[in-house]
C-alpha cells in the first residue's frame, strides 16, 4: 500500500513470483499454443497471459493479510470508480475508472492503485456483464494504476494537475485503448494483421478519443481536490504512522 | 466479581489540552442495563470507545479498566472481539458486506469459526431476531430499522457477555427506534447480557434501565437508579434535566413551582384524604411522591396531586398567532414516482401561511418528503396544482426557485459539503454570485453568526458533530436569501440541546418573515415550537391544526406530556403547558 | 424462469461454465460449434425469457454476421479463390473460417450471459474466498457500496438541485462541472463514513489470525453426481481432443477428420456436457408434471 514497504520483502515475493510466472508458465503456454493451437493460438496464448500477469498483485496483497483500513479504503475507491458514472448520467460515455485508478495510485501507491483498477474493471463488468473483454479490462485499468503508482513513487509523476492530466490522457489512449481493442482482434482474425488492427482501432478511435479527453477533464477538475481528500483520510484514518516497516 | 470496573480513567486525545473524560469510576455488574447519558460532546462515545480496544481512538489514557477481573489492555483482541459487542450508531456504515447472512456470520468468520457452527449460530440468530424472512437478501433492500437489527444480530452471533451500544436508535424513526429498543431490552432479560447504551431520546430507554450514569464534561456526576438521577438532576439544577422524558420535567416544573411560588402540590397534604387507599399497594403516594418516569407514572402521580382538588381550568388559554397570508397552496395534487408504481400523493390540498412553521408529522412512507418534494419544485405533480405565492410553481424558473425563494436542507446535512473547511463551504454556494470579495465575506459572517458557527469556520464540516453539521448546512442554504425554508427531519440524531438551538434559530428567520416548512417525526419538537401542525396519512393530510388542538385530538400520535394529562386536562401538549395549566389549577385552589 | 442448475453448488456451476467457454474458445469444429452455440443459444433463452431473445437477435446475431464477412474481406489465406474484391482475393476457406468464428463469438457471448445469470456475487464469493478471501471480502464489500453510493448520488443531486445547481439541464459543459461535484461530494461522504464501517470490522474482529470463509451453499449428493458425470464427459472430450478428432485445419486448405465411431462418440459427450442445464431443467418439468398428476 505504501513506498516503505515495497522495499523490504514484499517486493521480493511479487519479483519472485513474477519471475515463476514470466520463466516458466508464460513460455509454456505459449509454447503450447504453438503447438497445439492451430489457428486459435493469439487469442488464447494472449488471454492466458493476461490473466497470469495479474496473479502476483493479488497473490501479494492477499498474502500479507491487509488491515480493515486499507481494505476499506481500496473497496470504496473502487466502488467510486463504478458508481461515479451515476453522477454522470446525463452525459453518457463519460467514464470516471481511470481518473480514480490514478488518483489512487498516486496517493497510496502501486498496488492500491492496480487493485482498484483491476477490481473496478471486475466490478464493473459484474454490473454490465461479464465477457471475454472482462481479464483484459481488468488488466488495462491495473496496470495504468500500477504505473501511475510507480511512476509517481520514483518521482517521475508528479501531483501536478499538468502531468496527471498528460498521464491520464496518454495512457487512457494507448494503455486502454491499445490493449482493450487486441481481444477484438485476436478474436476475430486467425492472425493479427494491419488490416485488422486498422479497421478495429479505427472504429474504437472516436470512442478512445472521448474516453482519454474523459479522463483529461476528470483529473483536471478532481485531482486535486481528490488528492487532497486522500491525503485527510490517510491521517484520519491513521494509515500514515501505521505503516508496516 | 463485577464484569468491568473502571478505576480513575482519564483520557486526552492527541494535540488537545483538556481531557475527553477526566477521573472516571464506574462498576458494571453482570447482567445489568446502563444507560449513559449526557450532552452531545461529554465523553459518552469516548467512554465507551475505552471499553474495547480494537475501537479506541489514539491519545493519552491514564487509569485502569478491569474487564472480568483483568486488566482490558492484557487480554487480546480476540477474546475481547467474542466477548464485548460492539453496535454504533450509524446503521449503514457498520454493514461490511452485501448479504445480511455474510454480514451475520463475518464476525464468526473473523474468529475462524467453522461452517459447520457458523450455520447454527447464524441460524439461530436469525431465529431469535426474527429476520428469516430477509435472511438471503442484498443489504441494500433492507429499511434503516432492519440494517441495524441486522448489526446487533450480527454482535449478538457471536454471544458476548457485554453488548455496549452508542447512540443505536437515533437515526432510525421513533417505530422502529423502540422496535429496537425493545429487542435490546430482550436480550437483555432473556439471555442477560451485560447492556451499556448511550442514548438521546430517553423516554424509552430509562424505564428499562437498572442504572443511569450521567456524564458532563468528561466527569461524571451522577450514577444511579434512573428515579433517583431525576431527582439529583433536579437537586443540581442541572441543564441535563431537559433530555429527560416529559412526565419527569413536568414533576420537576412543579417541584419547582412549589418551592418558588409557594404552591403546595403535595397530594397527601390534602385534608380530605380516601382513606380507603392502602399506602402498601401504592407506594407513590404513600412514599409522598417520587418522580415519575414513564407516561403510566406521571398519569398516576397527576391523578393524585389532582386527587382532592377541583379542576377549575381544564383549557389552557393558547394566543391565537395572527392568520397570515397563503404563501404555498397545494390543490388536489395527485404524484407517483413512474407510471408502474401507485399514487404516492392522493388529492393532496394543503394551505401553507407566511411567516409560520408548518410541520408534517406521520409515520414511514406515508409520503411526507414527497409532499416537500413536491412543495419546493423537485417533483411535479401529475394532477393538480401547486401555488407560490398566488403563482403557478410551474411558471417560475429554476433561478428563481432555488436562488431566492426556497432553501432546502436536506435530510442528510452531508451532501451539501465539498469544501475542506467550513468557511470554504459557506463561500462555495456564492462562487456563481456578482458580488465583491468583501460583500461575500461579510454575507458569510453574518450567515455564520447566524447559525452560531462563527467559531467553527476553519474547522472540516465532517469532523463536527451531527447538529454543527446541520447549522453549517443550514447557513450555506440561507446564504441564497430564501424565502420559504424547506426541512427534512431536521432533528434526526440532535440531542435535546441542539434542538433547542436550532428552534432558537428557526425562531429568529420567522421573525424574519421566512416560512419554514419541516417534515418531522418528532412529534415533540413540533408540538413545542409548530405553528400549525399536519398529520399525514397515505398520500394525504388527514388534518391540519394549531399544535394544542392537533395533539389534543389524537389519542396516541400525541406527545408524552398530552397522554400524561389528557384525563384531567384538554389541550395541554407540551410539558410547559402541563406544568402551567397545572400551577394556574393550583394557584385557584389556594384563593 | 430459474433454472434448477441454479440451485446446484457454485463449484458445479463454475466448473461447467469454465468447460463450456474453454471449449467453445478451443474448438474450431463446426460440429461441436454448432452444439455448443445452440446449447448456449436454447439456455440463454431459457434462463432470461424474452430479454435474452431480444438480445440474441439485435446484438448476437448481427454481431456473428458481421465477423463472419470481415473474416473474408481482411483475410485472404486458403487456396480456393473464388474472386476477387479491389485486387484482394476471396477465399472459400476464409468464408467458412469467418463464419466458424462467427458461431465461436455467438457461443461465447451467449454462454457468458447465462454465467452472468447463474453466478451470483454470494456464488463467486464462496469459490473464491477461500483462495483469496481479501480479495472476495473487497468484492463483497464493493457490492454493498456500490448500489449505496448510487442511493448517495441521487440524494446528493437532489440537493444540489435544491441550491440552484441541475445536472439535467444546463450546457454540456455546465452538466459535467455540476456532475463532478457531485462526484467529488460522494467522494468524501464515502471515505469520511467508511470509518465507521472500518470500526465497525475491527470491532468484530477482522485482522485476528485464522479466519475461515463462511459458505451459505452445502455441497449436496446430487452436486457430486453431477460433478462426477461432468467429469467423465471431460475427460472423453479431452481424449478425443489428444487423438485428434475434433481438429479442423481451414488452411491454406481444409482438411477435417473423417467421422469415426469414436468421433461421434466424442461429439456426444460435448452435446450432453453442453446440454446438461436445459436436460437437467426437461427432466425437472416432467418430475413436476407426475408429481402433480399423481396426487
Amino acid at each position: 500500500m505504501h513506498t516503505e514497504s515495497e522495499n523490504t520483502g514484499k517486493l521480493n515475493k511479487r519479483t519472485i513470483t513474477s519471475a515463476v510466472i514470466i520463466l516458466i508458465f508464460i513460455p509454456s503456454t505459449i509454447l503450447f499454443g504453438v503447438f497445439f493451437l492451430d489457428d486459435r493460438k493469439y487469442f488464447i496464448v494472449s488471454l492466458m497471459i493476461i490473466c497470469y500477469a495479474m496473479i502476483p498483485f493479488f497473490l501479494v496483497f492477499e498474502r500479507r493479510k491487509p488491515q480493515a483500513r486499507e481494505m476499506i479504503i481500496i473497496a470504496v475507491l473502487i466502488a467510486i470508480a463504478v458508481a461515479g458514472r451515476a453522477a454522470f448520467f446525463m452525459v453518457p460515455q463519460f467514464k470516471p475508472v481511470i481518473a480514480i485508478v490514478i488518483i489512487t495510485a498516486v496517493c497510496f501507491g502501486a498496488e492500491a492503485g492496480f487493485l482498484t483498477g483491476a477490481m473496478a474493471g471486475f466490478v464493473s463488468n459484474f454490473f454490465f456483464g461479464q465477457g471475454p473483454w472482462t481479464p483484459w479490462q481488468m488488466f488495462c485499468f491495473g496496470i495504468i494504476g500500477f504505473l501511475a503508482g510507480v511512476l509517481s513513487q520514483k518521482g517521475f509523476l508528479k501531483r501536478s494537475r499538468k502531468q496527471l492530466c498528460f498521464f491520464g490522457g496518454l495512457t487512457t489512449f494507448l494503455i486502454y485503448g491499445g490493449i482493450v481493442d487486441l481481444w477484438t482482434i485476436f478474436m476475430v482474425t486467425p492472425e493479427p494483421k494491419m488490416e485488422t488492427a486498422i479497421i478495429v482501432y479505427g472504429t474504437a478511435l472516436w470512442f478512445n478519443i472521448i474516453h482519454s479527453s474523459a479522463t483529461v477533464i476528470f483529473l483536471y477538475i478532481l485531482a486535486n481536490p481528490m488528492i487532497e481528500k486522500l491525503e485527510r483520510i490517510k491521517v484520519k484514518y491513521g494509515l500514515i504512522e501505521k505503516l508496516p516497516k | 466479581m463485577a464484569l468491568f470496573s473502571i478505576r480513575d480513567l482519564t483520557f486526552t486525545y492527541p494535540l488537545k489540552d483538556i481531557p475527553a473524560i477526566k477521573g472516571v469510576n464506574l462498576t458494571v455488574e453482570y447482567g445489568e442495563f446502563i444507560t449513559v447519558c449526557g450532552k452531545t460532546g461529554c465523553g459518552k462515545s469516548t467512554l465507551l470507545r475505552n471499553l474495547k480496544t480494537a475501537l479506541t481512538p489514539h491519545g493519552a489514557v491514564t487509569g485502569e479498566i478491569y474487564f472480568d477481573g483483568r486488566l482490558l489492555s492484557e487480554i487480546d483482541l480476540r477474546e475481547q472481539t467474542q466477548r464485548i459487542g460492539y453496535v454504533l450508531q450509524n446503521p449503514e456504515n457498520q454493514i461490511v458486506t452485501d448479504k445480511v447472512w455474510h454480514e451475520l456470520a463475518f464476525g464468526l468468520e473473523s474468529l475462524g469459526y467453522d461452517t459447520q457452527s457458523i450455520r447454527l449460530r447464524v441460524a439461530e440468530m436469525a431465529s431469535f431476531f426474527g429476520i428469516q424472512d430477509w435472511f438471503m437478501k442484498d443489504v441494500s433492500e433492507l429499511s434503516g430499522g432492519q440494517k441495524q437489527l441486522l448489526n446487533l444480530a450480527a454482535v449478538m452471533a457471536m454471544q458476548p457477555d457485554l453488548l455496549i451500544l452508542d447512540e443505536p436508535s437515533s437515526q432510525l424513526d421513533p417505530i422502529a427506534a423502540s422496535n429496537f429498543l425493545e429487542t435490546v431490552k430482550k436480550i437483555n432479560s432473556e439471555i442477560g447480557t451485560t447492556i451499556i447504551i448511550t442514548e438521546h431520546r430517553l423516554e424509552e430507554v430509562l424505564p428499562m434501565s437498572d442504572r443511569a450514569v450521567v456524564l458532563d464534561s468528561g466527569r461524571v456526576i451522577l450514577d444511579s437508579a434512573p428515579k433517583n438521577v431525576g431527582e439529583e438532576l433536579l437537586k443540581l439544577n442541572h441543564d441535563m434535566f431537559l433530555a429527560m422524558p416529559g412526565p419527569m420535567q413536568i414533576y420537576a416544573g412543579l417541584i419547582k413551582a412549589q418551592k418558588e411560588m409557594g404552591i403546595d402540590i403535595n397530594p397527601n397534604a390534602d385534608q380530605n384524604v380516601d382513606p380507603n387507599i392502602d399506602p402498601i399497594i401504592d407506594p407513590n403516594k404513600a412514599a409522598g411522591m417520587s418522580c415519575p418516569i414513564t407516561v403510566r407514572e406521571g398519569r398516576k402521580w397527576l391523578t393524585e396531586v389532582f386527587h382532592a382538588r377541583e379542576i377549575r381550568c381544564r383549557d389552557l388559554d393558547i394566543a391565537k398567532k395572527t392568520e397570515n397570508e397563503t404563501i404555498i397552496e397545494l390543490r388536489n395534487v395527485w404524484f407517483k414516482y413512474s407510471r408502474n408504481h401507485s399514487d404516492a400523493i392522493k388529492g393532496l390540498s394543503l394551505n401553507i401561511s407566511a411567516g409560520q412553521m408548518h410541520c408534517i408529522v406521520g409515520g414511514n412512507g406515508t409520503g411526507k418528503t414527497t409532499a416537500l418534494a413536491l412543495i419546493g419544485g423537485i417533483h411535479k405533480p401529475y394532477r393538480g396544482k401547486v401555488k407560490l405565492m398566488g403563482r403557478e410553481l410551474s411558471k417560475y424558473t429554476k433561478e428563481e426557485l432555488y436562488n431566492g425563494i426556497f432553501g432546502i436542507l436536506p435530510q442528510n446535512p452531508q451532501s451539501l459539503f465539498v469544501e475542506k473547511t467550513v468557511g470554504l463551504d459557506l463561500f462555495e454556494v456564492l462562487e456563481k454570485k456578482t458580488l465583491s470579495i468583501e460583500e461575500k465575506e461579510a454575507k458569510v459572517k453574518a450567515a455564520a453568526k447566524l447559525m452560531e458557527i462563527d467559531d467553527l469556520l476553519k474547522m472540516h464540516p465532517y469532523d463536527l458533530s451531527g447538529g454543527e453539521q446541520q447549522r453549517a448546512a443550514l447557513g450555506k442554504v440561507l446564504l441564497l436569501k430564501p424565502k420559504i425554508i424547506l426541512l427534512d427531519e431536521p432533528t434526526k440524531g440532535l440531542d435535546n440541546h441542539f434542538k433547542i438551538k436550532l428552534a432558537g434559530i428557526l425562531n429568529k428567520l420567522l421573525e424574519n418573515g421566512i416560512t419554514v416548512v419541516m417534515v418531522s417525526h418528532d412529534i415533540e419538537f413540533c408540538a413545542k415550537y409548530g405553528d400549525q401542525c399536519s398529520m399525514f396519512f397515505d398520500g394525504n393530510i388527514i388534518t391540519t391544526n394549531t399544535p394544542n388542538r392537533f395533539f389534543s385530538g389524537n389519542s396516541f400520535y400525541t406527545t408524552a406530556a398530552n397522554r400524561m394529562s389528557r384525563h384531567k386536562f384538554s389541550n395541554a401538549v407540551t410539558a410547559k403547558d402541563v406544568i402551567d395549566i397545572c400551577i394556574q389549577n393550583l394557584k385557584t385552589q389556594e384563593s | 424462469m430459474k433454472s434448477i442448475f441454479a440451485a446446484y453448488h457454485p463449484a458445479v456451476n463454475f466448473t461447467f461454465f469454465c468447460a463450456v467457454i474453454i471449449g467453445s474458445m478451443f474448438f474450431m469444429h463446426p460440429v461441436l460449434l454448432c452444439i455448443s452455440w445452440s446449447a448456449a443459444f436454447l439456455y440463454s433463452i431459457y434462463l432470461n425469457g424474452r430479454k435474452a431473445l431480444r438480445f440474441n437477435i439485435v446484438f448476437v446475431l448481427p454481431t456473428m454476421i458481421i465477423i463472419s464477412l470481415i473474416n473474408p474481406l481482411f483475410n485472404h489465406r486458403g487456396m480456393t479463390i473464388l474472386g476477387y474484391i479491389r485486387d484482394n482475393p476471396i477465399t472459400l476457406e476464409s468464408i467458412y473460417y469467418g463464419i466458424c468464428t462467427g458461431l465461436m463469438f455467438g457461443a461465447i457471448i451467449l454462454w457468458f450471459s447465462c454465467y452472468n445469470a447463474i453466478m451470483t456475487s454470494d456464488k463467486i464469493i464462496c469459490l473464491f474466498g477461500r483462495i483469496v478471501p481479501a480479495m472476495s471480502l473487497i468484492f463483497s464489500m464493493v457490492l454493498r457500496f456500490v448500489p449505496k453510493f448510487k442511493t448517495q448520488i441521487i440524494t446528493i443531486s437532489n440537493a444540489q438541485k435544491c441550491i440552484g445547481r441541475d445536472v439535467s439541464n444546463g450546457s454540456y459543459k455546465e452538466r459535467i462541472r455540476h456532475g463532478i461535484k457531485i462526484l467529488s461530494i460522494m467522494v468524501s461522504w464515502a471515505l469520511e463514513n467508511a470509518i465507521e464501517t472500518a470500526d465497525s470490522m475491527k470491532s468484530r474482529g477482522y485482522g485476528l489470525k485464522g479466519r475461515t470463509s463462511f459458505s451459505i451453499f452445502r455441497f449436496y449428493a446430487r452436486d457430486k453426481g453431477l460433478l462426477m458425470i461432468m467429469t467423465v464427459f471431460i475427460t472423453v472430450i479431452s481424449i478425443g481432443a489428444a487423438a485428434g478428432v475434433t481438429n479442423i485445419q481451414y488452411f491454406p486448405s481444409i482438411k477435417i477428420g473423417e467421422i469415426t465411431g469414436f468421433g461421434i462418440f466424442v461429439y456426444t459427450a460435448y452435446f450432453l456436457l453442453c446440454f446438461i442445464p436445459v436436460i437437467l431443467d426437461v427432466m425437472e418439468e416432467i418430475k413436476w408434471h407426475y408429481f402433480r398428476s399423481g396426487i
